[in-house]
């Protein structure tokens, strides 16, 4: 079966958004919690074999990789209704379950440990597709698993299937309230390292921004983890849904990505889904048409990713590009008229040094999956303000890498042995620099920023400029 | 159309079957012989004792009259007597006016030659009707001919009725005037008639109008009006069992070449999937000459309704009409009864036609499948085709085999979302000649805005030609059945070509820049800022942005809606004329809004798909060679250096890559070109975007937010 994906799930945070995920994606294809296709699940069109293959039974088999130093999390799955659903050669828990200690580099000495059990899995599910497109990976980057283990599957993976996509579902910690790992800033920034260099794009899903949502826009005082999970599960399926649900155009996982990604290392999505709802809450049903959902994803309480910015750096954030999904009955005529009102009404701030604008997708909706509103909404944006969030990592790393704190538990481990902490130096810069090149984004001489010749770059900015009719 | 039966030699042969026999007889006896006396004339002259050649003036008054009314009552049936003669009209054939004795009593005199004109009217008629009878004359003067002789008849019978007053001595001259003038004005007029269409030779529909306008110009007598129009029923029924097996059968029963329809049957149905130009629903049947003028109202109207009969005949459709009585024709009366059964007959045909294509024959979902591949609503099964046939589209049309890529195609289907979808097998691989602008060209009728830009397409072109690729002239088609084939015709499956080869190449643009944009994700772990690199990404980007924001446009702003539109219509269209004619104007608004119809447009497209082109294959050849040197370093260096020190020295050559001056030249090439052609597109969008406001779509699309600003 073509461009197949492959989902790999690390750590706690990973395996429960990827057990939510598959859940949704089971939910829409109508496949049963075994596996077996549902009896009302007759309408094709749809392409399960993007996310799942079939066993010599029929029944459907996850793209899907389950793997945590720890049990408990996979223990819960496997003892879950859908224990059926996985294939069980495809999950992984360390022998000794003693999990990662909220250590990167735990995780990532770990993860080099078992890795070749790991990749085996990973061939192993990559000989069993047709045309492999790439891979998926869900984790955090706060603990220990998810971001150190997690970190070490991208660079195994980069190296062993550099022809592949790497695309990466990273939560981000809740930065609102105390968290429970105090040295979370180190695992976030040597993680980030990773995902700058060693993914090709990577969907930021914020626990502070999902909170947030969850409290102001759904409503509830105190959400869950199974709740904000819901939230992600639904923006990951959303986001897969024109490779699910084949349209016009966005068939394959690198068109998708290539016209969100402009630069290489410029790869952080955000993105924003509406409308939101948690089952039981009929009373929010509003009236959905395409303007309204497009519209309501370019507000920013809309983002599942908090913004740091001051507001003077605020009004300089500009997006440098914007994929919506639009899912649901939809009058293509409205289409045009939307991205017409919005043109007028100025609502989106694009970068100066290219043309740009809000690309849309239209997509059907799985037709076993009753929803209250008509069209719903998908938000794919590559915007320079993500580089606050980096510059909020860097600078709680700063804090307590000056108070030279919780150092030891790193250097238990080869990488960081004999005190040797340039990682975390090498990690720092790359960052800053990922953050200077959104920064650049931000300018409209972008295109010749650090440029040598002076001359030349004129030539072309003068070329540029002629564009601007 | 059978050819009317030959008549028969023996009456050809045997003049005595016919009214005129005697006339003729007479005449050729006196051609023959003047002396001898003609035998057969005796046999008719009932002789009472006296010669043919004795006076009448001779006898008493009383006489003459006895007489002279046993002559008019043979002249009255059109036979000589002895006193009253017959003389043909010169020049005018099958004329006759009779004569009298001119010694016969002067008021006697007068008195017969005022019913003369009855039996001179008599001859005409009765000739007519055997004349008429012959086979070649066709049905409606049969039954022309047949409604005098009935009509004659009762003449003959109230000659009969007279003479038989005159032998029991009841009848005088006066009489018989008194009894002949009921008849005389009704012969007459049938007379009229009867001259009329001898003489300008009517059949058919021609007859029915003679009779309907001979009957209305008799407005003022209304006891020969109505003897008109019971004519004009009588006649016109041969020709309405002629129309009520059209408009209830589809069949023609016409041997006679008398119906205004006429049917070619050298056009096949077949040639509506093979020819281009296939003249079939318009020319198969068609109206001819000669519309009787109660049906030319609705002449179109019954045209249609057999027509639409006949496809379901040839779809093996059994088509039962529910025939009532209420239905049958009966008559042109004024009631115009027929006109509404005319009226429910078609809507019954378009009806029925309409259901059995949308239901039996799947119509919709036919247009719908085409939409899915021609159109690629779902295009998953065209990026799978992509990877799988990427090396045999990418040699020489003339080195491609049909064959091989259609069973790559077949894989793809069966493999991806199309699998579940039954008429994915209808589709058929073919690959053109000819690129897409000069296909163009070569189909004169699809109306382009500006021929002259032809000469610039051709132009192009002949570049072009030279590095033409399965890319540029892979097509798919689609097997199209009878009778979805009215519908979908040759003209309309090219059309749909043309926009699927559009899409098709827009497609491999796109595939081909996200494969130079994959390979430079690589750069992701050096720093590009102010490297050639960053330069590439951009216009990489821009690149990206122009083919995907064209995809857009064609797929979501020009396809969707109007085929949604089209959908819309076609749920209410009550006719399969209206579902073709929505059909046609919607391929129409496509082509046209697709850029298809103005080459000037089109041309600046492919140029810069082209440059998208050049820099996708530049970049995908002169990357890998950077992947190369990479490759071979690591093998050398041996499984003991550490990742570290590896992906030190791909940095190294990537950081070494970055700063390459060839390609950095090469690509500030690309993006100088690239941007002035762009640039050269706008003016001509907004320009032309006045007239057709679609092109602002276009611009929009295209050039972004920035070109209102």
């Amino acid at each position: 079966m073509p461009r197949e994906i492959i989902t790999i799930q690390v750590g706690q945070c990973g395996n429960q958004i990827g057990m939510e995920f598959w859940k949704q994606l089971c939910l829409e294809h109508g496949i049963g919690k075994d596996g077996l296709l549902e009896d009302f699940a007759t309408q094709g069109g749809d392409r399960k074999d993007v996310f799942f293959y079939q066993a010599d039974d029929q029944h459907f088999i996850p793209r899907s990789l389950l793997i945590d130093l720890e049990p408990r999390v996979i223990n819960g799955i496997q003892n879950s209704e859908y224990r059926n659903l996985y294939n069980h050669e495809n999950i992984f828990v360390a022998e000794h379950g003693g999990g990662a200690g909220n250590n990167w580099a735990s995780g990532y000495h770990q993860g080099e440990q078992v890795v070749d059990d790991i990749m085996d899995m990973v061939d192993r599910e990559a000989d069993g597709s047709d045309s492999l497109e790439g891979f998926v990976l869900c984790h955090s980057i706060a603990g220990g698993t998810g971001s150190g283990m997690g970190s070490y599957l991208l660079e195994t993976l980069n190296d062993r299937y550099s022809k592949k996509l790497v695309q990466t579902y990273s939560v981000f910690p809740n930065q609102m309230e105390t968290s429970d790992v105090v040295v979370q800033p180190y695992n976030s920034l040597l993680t980030l390292k990773r995902l700058t260099l060693n993914a090709d794009c990577v969907v930021v899903l914020d626990n502070t921004a999902l909170n947030r949502i969850a409290v102001e826009r759904l409503h509830l005082s105190n959400p869950t983890f199974a709740q904000t999970n819901s939230l992600v599960s639904t923006v990951m399926s959303a986001s897969t849904t024109t490779l699910r649900y084949p349209g016009y155009m966005n068939n394959d996982l690198v068109g998708l990505l290539a016209s969100l990604i402009p630069t290489p290392r410029c790869h952080f999505l955000m993105t924003g889904y509406t409308p939101l709802t948690v089952e039981r809450q009929v009373n929010m049903i509003r009236k959905t048409t395409v303007l309204d959902v497009m519209r309501r994803l370019l507000q920013t309480k809309n983002i599942m990713v908090s913004s740091y910015a001051r507001t003077k750096e605020a009004s300089q954030a500009k997006y440098i590009s914007i994929l919506n999904i639009i899912q649901g009955e939809v009058d293509p005529t409205q289409v045009h008229e939307s991205l017409q009102r919005i043109r007028e009404r100025k609502l989106v701030n694009f970068i100066d040094w290219a043309p740009a604008s809000i690309q849309v997708a239209l997509s059907r909706k799985s037709p076993y999956v009753q929803t209250t509103h008509r069209v719903s909404g998908l938000m794919l944006a590559n915007h320079t303000s993500i580089r606050h969030l980096f510059s909020k990592c860097l600078g709680q790393y700063e804090k307590l890498r000056k108070k030279q704190a919780f150092l030891d538990n790193y250097r238990k481990f080869p990488m960081f042995a004999d005190n040797d902490l340039s990682e975390f130096d090498e990690s720092r810069e790359i960052i800053e620099s990922l953050v200077d090149e959104y920064k650049a984004c931000e300018s409209p001489d972008y295109i010749k920023w650090g440029m040598e010749d002076p001359g030349e770059a004129n030539v072309a900015a003068a070329l540029d400029s002629k564009l601007v009719v | 159309m059978d050819p009317a039966p030959a008549t028969p030699r023996w009456n050809l042969e045997r003049p005595y079957l016919t009214g005129r026999f005697h006339q003729e007889a007479k005449a050729a006896a006196a051609a023959q012989a003047p002396g001898s006396k003609p035998f057969s004339l005796d046999s008719f002259s009932r002789g009472s004792g006296a010669s043919p050649g004795s006076v009448i003036g001779s006898y008493a008054v009383s006489v003459q009259e006895l007489l002279v009314i046993d002559d008019l009552l043979s002249a009255l049936v059109g036979i000589e007597g002895r006193y009253i003669s017959i003389k043909r009209v010169r020049g005018k054939e099958g004329y006759v006016v009779f004569q009298i004795d001119s010694s016969m009593d002067l008021a006697l005199q007068e008195l017969t030659r005022r019913i003369f004109p009855l039996c001179e009217d008599y001859v005409l008629v009765s000739q007519f009707v055997e004349s008429r009878s012959h086979f070649k004359n066709g049905l409606v003067n049969h039954a022309l001919a047949a409604a005098l002789r009935a009509f004659l008849l009762d003449y003959q019978a109230m000659v009969a009725q007279l003479e038989h007053q005159f032998r029991i001595g009841r009848l005088s001259v006066q009489g018989l005037w008194f009894f002949c003038q009921r008849m005389m004005s009704s012969l007459n007029a049938l007379a009229v008639l009867v001259e009329k269409a001898t003489s300008n030779n009517t059949s058919g529909s021609a007859t029915l109008n003679l009779l309907q306008s001979q009957a209305k110009a008799m407005g003022g007598d209304s006891a020969v009006r109505s003897l008109l129009e019971k004519m004009t029923e009588y006649t016109s029924a041969a020709y309405l069992r002629m129309l009520e097996r059209w408009v209830y059968e589809g069949v023609i029963d016409d041997p006679y070449g008398e119906f205004f329809i006429a049917e070619n049957k050298s056009l096949q149905k077949e040639s509506l999937t093979q020819d281009y130009d296939a003249k079939y629903w318009q020319q198969r049947y068609s109206l001819k000459e000669g519309i009787p003028s109660f049906l030319t109202n609705v002449a179109a109207m019954i045209l249609t309704t057999g027509k639409y009969l006949n496809v379901m005949r040839e779809c093996g459709h059994n088509v039962q009409v529910s025939f009532s009585e209420n239905s049958k024709l009966m008559s042109f009366g004024s009631n115009h009864q027929y006109l509404e059964c005319i009226k429910s007959a078609y809507d019954f045909a378009s009806g029925e036609l309409l259901t059995l294509m949308k239901d039996k024959y799947d119509l919709i979902g036919k247009l719908r499948s085409l939409k899915r591949y021609l159109l690629l609503d779902q295009g998953d099964f065209l990026v799978h085709f992509m990877d799988i046939a990427r090396e045999e589209l990418t040699k020489k049309p003339e080195e491609i085999s049909a064959e091989k890529l259609q069973s790559l195609l077949d894989i793809a289907l069966r493999s991806t979302a199309a699998a579940s979808d039954p008429t994915h097998e209808e589709l058929i691989c073919c690959v053109e000649r000819s690129s897409l602008l000069k296909k163009l060209a070569t189909l004169k009728d699809l109306d382009c805005d500006c021929p002259a830009d032809k000469l610039a397409a051709a132009d192009i072109d002949q570049s072009m030609q030279l590095s033409i690729t399965g890319l540029e002239t892979f097509c798919l088609s689609n097997k199209v059945q009878w009778p979805l084939s009215l519908v979908i015709s040759r003209k309309a499956l090219t059309k749909y070509q043309l926009i699927f080869r559009l899409l098709f190449h827009c497609k491999h643009v796109s595939r081909q820049l996200c494969a130079a944009w994959q390979i430079q994700q690589v750069f992701r772990s050096v720093k590009i800022l102010g490297t050639p690199i960053l330069r590439s990404s951009i216009l990489c980007r821009s690149m990206l942005k122009f083919v995907n924001s064209l995809l857009h446009y064609l797929t979501f702003e020009v396809l969707e809606p109007n085929w949604h539109l089209m959908h819309d219509r076609l749920q209410t269209a009550r006719s399969i004329d209206e579902v073709i004619q929505i059909h046609d104007f919607f391929l129409q608004k496509c082509l046209k809004e697709c850029l298809l119809l103005s080459p000037e447009l089109l041309v600046k497209v492919e140029k810069l798909k082209a440059l998208c082109l050049q820099y996708a294959t530049s970049i995908q050849l002169l990357m890998p060679s950077i992947e190369v040197a990479n490759s071979e370093n690591t093998s050398k260096s041996g499984k003991s250096r550490s990742r570290t020190n590896k992906s030190q020295d791909r940095d190294q050559q990537l950081k070494l890559a970055s700063e390459n001056v060839v390609m950095s030249e090469s690509i500030l090439k690309f993006q100088a070109a690239f941007n002035s052609e762009l640039q050269s597109l706008a003016p001509t969008l907004s320009n032309s975007s006045h007239a057709e406001p679609y092109l602002t779509h276009l611009a929009q699309c295209i050039l972004g937010v920035r070109i209102d600003q």
